[in-house]
């Protein structure tokens, strides 16, 4: 849980920009919309996990 | 409690959102969320030692109180700073609403408390 995360995250984000250029760029617009939603999905997956261990950490320590 | 690890990461995070922000918007919040954690998990372990050492200095009941506060107050400033920083100041005035009223109902017991005392002091 340290920097190669903010980096996956930065990779899947260029990745899907480039690949929604490209798709774009070959007149394919509703793939482009698929990659940029898939994109989407598996960032907030891996979002929604680090946040969930967050609020789980603070919870234990401040005994909120 | 490496500042300068804690220095390092976050420039990379404001590196990384920056490039982000120009190709796609929601990304940059992704990358300030995920940083956000890695410090406040990053520095979990020195606040537990800061506040076992003040539970055994005082044994008060109200130190709990006071670590749930905390507890609030930092997690709704990390919410608010990203909401803020992704322009939507509307909903940082929320959560900073929302944790306000909470801190309020918590201190209900402490405020009566005083209260008690004060009136016991004066003549």
């Amino acid at each position: 849980m340290n920097i190669d995360l903010l980096l996956k995250i930065a990779g899947i984000g260029i990745l899907i920009a480039v690949l929604h250029q490209v798709l774009t760029k070959a007149g394919r617009e509703d793939q482009a919309m698929m990659i940029t939603l898939a994109g989407m999905v598996i960032v907030m997956t891996v979002v929604v996990k680090e946040i969930s261990s967050l609020f789980e950490t603070v919870r234990t320590v401040f005994n909120l | 409690m490496d500042i300068f690890k804690i220095i390092g990461i976050c420039f990379l995070a404001l590196v990384l959102s920056i490039i982000l922000k120009e190709y796609k918007k929601e990304y940059s919040v992704y990358v300030l969320v995920v940083c956000g954690i890695i410090i406040i998990l990053y520095s979990i372990d020195t606040i537990k030692e800061i506040f076992s050492f003040v539970k055994n200095v005082s044994n008060n009941n109200f130190i709990n109180l006071l670590l749930k506060i905390t507890g609030i107050s930092i997690l709704s400033e990390y919410a608010m700073s990203i909401c803020k920083d992704s322009g939507e100041t509307s909903i940082a005035s929320k959560i900073d609403f929302g944790s306000k009223i909470i801190i309020i109902s918590l201190s209900i017991p402490i405020i009566s408390n005083t209260l008690e005392i004060l009136v016991k002091l004066l003549p």
